[in-house]
């Protein structure tokens, strides 16, 4: 069973002049982190809505947890963050927590400890009692995350979750989410902030215009195979001798030599003689592009499609 | 449970509103002006004379005749001025709960649109009761205390009192699901509280009119809309131990919030947030 499954979900404003989803299919299993990445106005949060029954699709069938997104009920297992949340600035944090608890269907003491736990770990505890409308932005989010905790979900919709949080917030966050998701969760992530999702994403999905340009595991996105940074002290001449001879591509970018090999064995022949020719090298890794410049690379590459 | 969540939800977004609390300071104003207003003179356990306003008042038949006067008073006072600062109090709990970034906190819990609907609505029925009883209890004691004259017709004001507000508040919520401005349904909900009475004098209208076709429409539009005028004659009957003649307006009006709701709840069931 998928955690979610979309089958041609298709959404349309404006009798059909703005597409906000075309034709979208979509899985994620259970037990990832999956980031949905895109340009403003891509769908991303239209998707997040349709899953959970604030919009309805045009067309297309979707499930959430093995149950069709009509059903109100699997919300019972569903936490979530909205972008733009908005609690009302009269209540307590404490108060957040107990209404919002009691409609996913806690009560009594179960919900009390829970609402202690969440503050505890968003580190609200010492603003339990005071009301929303003095809390800072990161505070907000915090309590957002609290909330979309409360009844300890299977499934976890994330609309910008680090939005206003600063570095370490954002690490604590993170962290927090990893430590989810070894707990056997799913977390479906929106977010603008590409390196947040590149460090902490399992899989990904590229959308633009509505429509699904990429999806697959971040680590097979991001690696360039058969490319190596390689880092030596000063023998230039000696690893341009020998690359030359195996015919290795060399180039350099930024400080760094980069070498482009057939196969492994032809990597360990380079070491060998580098090693043998007295060159010291001080790092040779993977080379992988940042998932910034692959998800512009992919927007790019499919400008002017959207229509 | 979860519907009752909402409805406190509701109810403690009302009390956040001041115009909620100003109209309970009203409300004990007026009982603590009863109090002092409404003077007894007990002797040997009799009551000797009673004055109110410092006019005194003789025989028993009088002062049952002021009390329920004074009942009718405050319940005709309540009956448009109560509803109508209800109204105005609860404008805006429909349009802000559809807010973006908090209907979509609703939705996403495991709560039918129904349940979120009915428990704006229940909400403010909640608190608006909670208000209006308040006064018609506190006053009724005053008043029942010191008279000795126990007029539980009185209490029927508040029924009654609610319901019609149930019925202007049944169409406020289908207004701000269709538009979202508090501004706007309140101005239409209003516009209906002040015009279903002229809807009374609807023979005198045709006769002004030439195409019986406006005939239908102005029948049509009394028969659909809250009765409110003649609500309040039923209430005044009631308080003052009257029979009443017609209970049309009252389950008429019943039905018109029983189909409001039923349209709200469709079209809240078919938006997009």
């Amino acid at each position: 069973m998928f955690a979610i499954e979309t089958q041609h979900l298709s959404k349309f404003y404006s009798r059909g002049k703005v597409k906000a989803l075309q034709n979208f299919s979509l899985t994620v299993e259970q037990g990832k982190i999956f980031g949905l990445l895109g340009p403003n106005g891509a769908g991303k949060t239209t998707f997040i809505k349709i899953v959970l029954g604030i919009i309805h699709p045009n067309g297309g069938k979707a499930s959430i947890l093995g149950k069709p997104i009509t059903d109100y009920k699997v919300h019972r297992h569903i936490g979530y963050l909205s972008e733009k949340h908005h609690f009302p600035g009269f209540l307590t944090a404490g108060r957040v927590l107990y209404y919002f608890g009691k409609m996913s269907g806690l009560t009594g003491s179960a919900l009390e400890k829970r609402m202690d736990e969440l503050l505890e770990l968003v580190k609200l505890s010492d603003w339990k009692n005071h009301k929303v409308r003095e809390f800072s932005k990161g505070m907000q989010q915090r309590l957002g995350l609290a909330h979309a905790l409360i009844n300890d979900p299977k499934l976890i919709f994330l609309d910008e979750p680090t939005d206003g949080i600063d570095p370490v917030g954002r690490r604590e966050i993170r962290d927090l989410l990893q430590l989810l998701r070894d707990q056997g969760k799913t977390i479906f992530l929106n977010s603008h902030l590409l390196s947040e999702v590149e460090r902490i994403s399992d899989e990904i999905a590229i959308l633009k215009d509505g429509r699904l340009l990429k999806k697959g595991p971040v680590h097979e996105f991001l690696a360039v195979d058969r490319q190596y940074q390689l880092k030596i002290a000063q023998e230039k001449n000696t690893l341009e001798a020998i690359c030359q001879k195996m015919s290795v591509t060399l180039s350099q970018t930024d400080g760094a030599f980069m070498i482009s090999v057939k196969n492994d064995e032809q990597l360990n022949e380079l070491i060998d003689r580098l090693r043998s020719s007295k060159v010291l090298i001080r790092a040779i890794v993977p080379y992988k592009i940042s998932l910034e410049d692959f998800f512009i690379d992919v927007i790019e590459e499919n400008e002017g499609d959207g229509q | 449970m979860k519907l009752w969540s909402i409805i406190l939800l509701t109810f403690r977004e009302s009390l956040a509103k001041k115009t909620f609390m100003a109209f309970l300071g009203i409300s004990t104003f007026i009982c603590l002006l009863l109090i002092f207003a409404l003077n007894l003179d007990i002797v040997n356990g009799m009551q000797s004379s009673v004055s109110l306003f410092g006019q005194d008042i003789e025989s028993a038949a009088e002062i049952t005749k002021i009390l329920f006067g004074i009942e009718s008073g405050i319940a005709i006072l309540l009956f448009s001025g109560g509803i109508f600062m209800s109204l105005f109090a609860t404008s805006s709990l429909v349009p802000s709960l559809l807010q973006e970034g908090y209907i979509d906190i609703f939705i996403s819990k495991p709560v039918s649109r129904l349940d979120i609907l009915l428990g704006r609505y229940l909400g403010a029925i909640v608190i608006v009761a909670l208000n209006i009883f308040y006064l018609v209890i506190f006053s009724g004691a005053i008043l029942s205390i010191k008279t000795g004259i126990w007029n539980w017709g009185y209490l029927w004001a508040g029924v009654i009192i609610v319901l019609t507000f149930g019925a202007l508040f049944a169409l406020m919520t289908f207004l701000s699901v269709l538009s979202r401005s508090g501004p706007l349904s309140l101005m239409i909900t209003y516009l209906v509280l002040f015009f279903s009475p002229m809807l009374l004098a609807r023979d005198e209208i045709y006769a002004l009119l030439s195409s019986p076709v406006y005939g239908y429409f102005f029948d049509g539009l009394y028969y659909f809309l809250p009765k409110t005028a003649e609500l309040g004659v039923i209430l005044q009957k009631l308080v003052s131990n009257q029979p009443v003649e017609s209970w049309m307006p009252l389950w008429s009006s019943m039905l018109f919030a029983v189909f409001m709701l039923a349209v709200t709840a469709y079209i809240f069931q078919k938006k997009n947030f």
